[in-house]
């Protein structure tokens, strides 16, 4: 029952990533198509902060870094098990794995936060 | 004799995650999906890192971006995403095969057997196509401006 609301979450999580990764490629990578801005512009320091200030902006990237980095790992989890470890190497690969994932969170949300309440440039 | 099965007797190991019998164009797909998807993370948690660079201050993060903006990293770039595309479209063929949806109605087994595989191909292709097409009109995007 476990593994099954593991992978239904991991599946769940699909479309929050498909439209904030999408609103985050339209922003970053795809600026001149979508805001007539260069890319250049799009990545500057000012810019990345000023956009960075806005509590939508903030609320769009916690989010995709929890199901950005839920799916990712739990997929790398699910590619890592089935090779034939033993009980214990298997809990450690699943202790491991949220380890990285709670350290990287923890990072980006601690960035992210930075950015939402700097002073501005 | 016959090894006792156990939960992790995967004979194949290492093996199996590229190999398994006589598959075909869906196989490379799979292989595809996990390679992309490995590439996708290990991506992420460096982004994340590099990212965490602005906090170092504006100069910093003036030379980390200029280091982006080299040949070399447009072509990363783009590969990254490619690599998203292809994981994104091959995620909704396999969502679709996971709901059961185009793989025909179930029949009694009964020989000549029909594989559902076949029945599934022509969308396999279609999502295909579509991917082919959204990875050149990134390109296009990121290259021609």
């Amino acid at each position: 029952m476990r593994e099954t609301r593991l992978w239904s979450l991991h599946i769940l999580v699909i479309p929050v990533i498909a439209v904030l990764l999408g609103m985050h490629f339209a922003v970053q990578h795809y600026a001149p198509v979508f805001y007539g801005m260069s890319v250049e512009k799009a990545r500057d320091f000012a810019t990345m902060i000023e956009r960075g200030r806005s509590t939508a902006q903030f609320v769009v990237y916690i989010l995709l870094l929890a199901a950005g980095l839920y799916h990712g790992l739990y997929g790398t989890r699910g590619i890592i098990r089935e090779l034939p470890l033993s009980p214990a190497m298997a809990k450690v690969v699943d202790w491991g794995i949220l380890t990285v994932g709670v350290l990287i969170f923890a990072l980006g949300a601690y960035v992210t936060w930075w950015t939402f309440v700097h002073p501005g440039v | 004799m016959a090894n006792k099965p156990t939960a992790y007797n995967n004979r194949l190991g290492l093996k199996g995650w590229v190999y398994a019998g006589n598959y075909t164009f869906e196989r490379y797909l799979y292989i595809g999906h996990r390679l992309s998807g490995l590439g996708l993370i290990a991506y992420m948690v460096l982004h994340i890192i590099e990212t965490a660079n602005r906090m170092r201050g504006e100069e910093a993060w003036a030379a980390l971006m200029g280091l982006f903006a080299s040949p070399v990293f447009k072509i990363v770039e783009y590969l990254l995403f490619a690599a998203a595309v292809f994981h994104a479209m091959n995620g909704v063929r396999l969502l679709l095969v996971e709901l059961g949806f185009f793989l025909g109605k179930p029949q009694e087994p009964i020989f000549p057997y029909k594989s559902s595989v076949m029945k599934h191909r022509p969308l396999t292709y279609i999502i295909m196509l579509l991917a082919g097409l959204l990875m050149a009109l990134g390109g296009s995007s990121l290259f021609f401006k």
